[in-house]
């Protein structure tokens, strides 16, 4: 080739990189946010274990994965080596995990405990003699900023909130099992603290130390009570409104908006800027209040819905401005990723099925500080799934 | 560096042997146990003629202090400053300062306990402020292994101005478990972060320039000399030169040149964010071992060489600014002179390699005499074979990684400086060709 060519080809490719760097422009090519699913999360479980049903998911303040699974929910077969009493054992598989397992971000498992299938949890640190009262269907999970672990339960006749150390020593527990008061109740159980309604979720406000408590799958409010002692603080309903325990009937998309939460009220999560986000499950909608109760706005997803309803957990980009909120939908099974400022849909992944990276009955979802996503499935999805994240999408995250 | 040499007392050992038997049955951790990471925070300050070290260590590391506890497993915060003083003489045990070479005797110490979510370690000034002011109403709820044990360690100076050193030991069993940040504050006001991992040994805070230099020299050296793939690359340059001249020494220059360059402006922050972009340089190393051999065997044009040498040197700088990142920390305030002096490691390295393989592969030449080729062939075939191994290894890594990311970080940026480096090679190409296409002029005689 002539050097006249080259020395042309040179300028060429010099005015092409000028022209890229001067035209591009970042904000403008703002893409929706990128997940893949890690199928190598978590890692195999040791001692032959195996989960149930994965009822919540929590990333505490160190980036640790918590869930919480229902070790009753294993079948005769999925429990063949480790059968209930009076019962031969039947195959080599599995032996039921504890129902706390806690991951490193690779899925390692770090440490486990709480529930029927840890040796003498039942009987030495969780039992009624001490007001601990282990639910028969464990629902949800979080870790506080001060690291204490609450455990809610929805089985028939769990109306209470269990609270642990981080290692899984009782503290204390909100309400009492069996014993319920409806929506209003303020100091109806033994030890002064409210009575609960078959309890979803919580989440503390780590400024006031006050625990918020969606309650429930027979409640219909949000409760709040001081972390530290569990006695009541302030309750509201939807809009804000004293909530009423009539039985609205089922939801009809064509009926006018429903005045009060369905059952369940099955999330609360509060944002960095104050706002406090609630899921109406079967109402296919969140409802955003201030702290004190006063309602905000609301948003609503697939409002055809029927079934168990669109909103059943929510979560935010770890972002200062927690730019985007994540919705798990376990009837249309899709992670939905709304713009939080607009209350937009951005975005939706997944889709009903078995296979890495699709859901069943996708029940709760966490995030952690890089932006990972972790879902826990019910019914018979019975499985923890990660999302890593893989590009900046509309948050700060990087 | 030197070693640790301190004895570790009792409690230290049982902590040890509680984390070698984790280590041992790490997937049925259960309660008490020390679980993933564990980090301890510290500042460190030279001022008013001592060195003050404000520390933070999570209070699951006192296990075997046997901090006074009421009711259901909560501190006792009315009796707890009985035991603090333990706490605080095991700690500066294990976490010592050496000014000048010898080891800093603790002045005075004062201790507190913090909640989980006590904030104030932002800043030396913030954490100094609050482990000396504020503490905790007895009738705090602190769980015993949720919550921190916050120190400020006081050390007299010698002079005002010295050069200090840590040295880290807390369970040194635990290793890269078991990690420690710290900020020393330098007299002129700098932060400077190190992270450093329990039982590494003594490292100097404030480096002078030569330490500084003899430190990555040494990393240098290891680095290239750990890196079987850079050192196959090398000896895939060298392989088809039979003798020692200025093509050879040509080629080896234009690898270090263009390897010093990415390594210096990686070093610099001059690197694409992607997760998968080291991913990524692994693949084009093993690619650029693999494409050498091939051509050596197929039949390499020498003349040429050193414009691909350029090409894929600028890929192996990369590799080995990755292997710097983690060092830099040490580099104190001679940057410049540690990337330098990480450079000069790697190209002593490569001599020495060079020195050792040179002989040999003279000795085979003369050996084989006319069928000396086949020492090129033979030696090509095997690394094209291990490369080969590499890359498919490699590749299969990258195949799982996110492309649209890898685009998104090398767009513009990457893309510009891609365009302008085929824009500079096609400028020297054309020079070359002008310079070859001029008539040669003679001497008359």
């Amino acid at each position: 080739m002539k050097p006249s060519r080259l020395l042309f080809g040179a300028v060429v490719a010099a005015s092409f990189a000028g022209l890229i760097s001067w035209q591009y422009d970042a904000e403008a090519n703002r893409q929706p946010p990128r997940f893949s699913v890690d199928a190598n999360w978590p890692k195999p479980l040791p001692n032959n274990w195996l989960v149930g049903q994965v009822a919540g998911v929590a990333v505490d303040r160190h980036d640790r994965i918590w869930i919480v699974q229902r070790q009753s929910t294993l079948t005769a077969d999925e429990r063949g080596s480790d059968p209930a009493p009076g019962n031969p054992r039947r195959s080599d598989c599995c032996n039921r995990a504890p129902a706390v397992l806690v991951f490193d971000r690779e899925g390692t498992l770090l440490k486990s405990w709480g529930g029927a299938a840890d040796p003498d949890f039942l009987t030495t640190r969780c039992n009624p003699a001490m007001g601990c009262e282990w639910p028969t269907n464990e629902h949800g999970i979080y870790v506080d900023h001060m690291d204490y672990v609450y455990i809610a339960g929805n089985g028939g006749g769990n109306h209470q909130v269990l609270k642990f150390s981080n290692d899984g020593n009782f503290i204390y527990q909100i309400g009492k099992a069996g014993l319920t008061g409806g929506s209003n109740n303020t100091n109806g159980s033994p030890n002064g603290t409210p009575l609960l309604g078959q309890p979803a979720d919580m989440e503390v406000d780590p400024l006031t130390n006050e625990l918020y408590i969606a309650d429930g799958y027979q409640n219909k409010r949000v409760l709040v009570v001081d972390a530290a002692t569990g006695l009541y603080k302030r309750h509201w309903g939807a809009y804000g409104n004293v909530p009423d325990d009539t039985n609205p009937g089922p939801y009809d998309p064509n009926a006018p908006v429903a005045q009060q939460f369905r059952n369940p009220v099955h999330c609360v999560r509060i944002a960095n800027d104050g706002l406090v986000y609630v899921c109406d499950r079967v109402n296919n909608r969140y409802q955003i209040f201030q702290k004190d109760g006063t309602f905000v706005r609301e948003a609503f997803l697939e409002r055809d819905t029927l079934g168990n309803g669109s909103m059943w957990d929510i979560d935010l980009s770890p972002d200062p401005e927690q730019t985007e909120l994540y919705n798990a939908d376990g009837e249309n099974n899709k992670l939905w990723v709304f713009h939080r400022a607009t209350d937009r849909v951005i975005d939706s992944f997944g889709r009903n099925g078995r296979s890495a990276g699709q859901f069943h009955w996708v029940h709760n979802l966490a995030v952690d500080s890089r932006g990972n996503i972790y879902t826990a499935e019910v019914d018979t999805g019975k499985r923890a799934q990660k999302f890593t994240r893989r590009n900046q999408g509309y948050s700060s995250v990087r | 560096m030197s070693r640790a040499r301190t004895i570790a007392p009792w409690w230290w050992r049982v902590l040890l042997l509680a984390a070698l038997w984790i280590g041992c049955w790490a997937p049925a951790a259960r309660a008490h146990d020390v679980a993933g990471e564990l980090r301890l925070h510290a500042f460190a300050k030279a001022q008013d003629g001592q060195l003050q070290v404000v520390l933070r260590v999570p209070l699951e590391l006192l296990l075997n202090v046997d901090l006074p506890k009421r009711g259901n497993g909560y501190l006792d915060l009315a009796r707890v400053d009985e035991a603090l003083p333990r706490a605080l003489r095991a700690a500066a045990k294990d976490i010592e300062f050496l000014a000048d070479g010898r080891r800093l005797e603790l002045g005075r110490g004062q201790a507190r306990i913090a909640l989980p979510s006590d904030r104030s370690f932002e800043s030396f000034d913030q954490a100094l402020a609050a482990v000396r002011n504020q503490r905790l109403p007895s009738s705090t709820d602190v769980y015993w292994n949720q919550g921190y044990f916050d120190a400020v360690l006081e050390y007299p100076l010698a002079t005002a101005s010295m050069d200090f050193a840590i040295d880290f030991h807390v369970a040194p069993g635990l290793r890269d478990r078991l990690k420690l940040d710290l900020r020393y504050i330098t007299p002129a006001g700098d932060v400077r972060a190190f992270e450093l991992v329990t039982g590494e040994g003594v490292v100097s805070l404030d480096p002078r320039w030569f330490q500084a230099a003899g430190t990555f020299v040494q990393s240098g050296l290891h680095h290239i000399l750990g890196g079987a793939d850079h050192l196959l690359f090398l000896l895939c340059l060298v392989l088809p030169f039979g003798r020692f001249g200025w093509p050879l020494v040509g080629v080896v220059s234009a690898f270090t040149v263009a390897h010093s360059i990415t390594l210096l402006g990686a070093a610099f922050g001059w690197l694409p964010a992607a997760a998968a972009f080291p991913l990524l340089v692994e693949v084009l190393i093993a690619a650029s071992i693999l494409y050498m051999a091939v051509e050596n065997l197929l039949g390499p044009r020498l003349q040429a060489r050193w414009l691909l040498t350029v090409v894929f040197g600028l890929v192996h700088g990369f590799g080995f600014a990755f292997g710097l990142a983690t060092e830099l920390q040490f580099a104190g305030s001679h940057l410049v002179v540690s990337l330098l002096a990480f450079n000069v490691g790697i190209e002593l390295g490569q001599l020495l390699v060079l020195a050792l393989a040179w002989p040999v592969l003279a000795w085979a030449r003369a050996r084989l005499g006319s069928h000396e080729r086949w020492l090129t062939v033979v030696a090509s075939a095997f690394i094209a074979h291990e490369a080969w191994h590499w890359l498919s290894e490699r590749f299969t890594q990258l195949a799982r990684a996110d492309w649209r990311e890898l685009l998104e970080a090398f767009w513009p940026q990457g893309a510009a400086a891609a365009l302008l480096l085929v824009a500079a090679l096609l400028a020297l190409a054309a020079l070359r060709r002008q310079q070859a296409a001029l008539p040669t002029v003679r001497t008359s005689d």
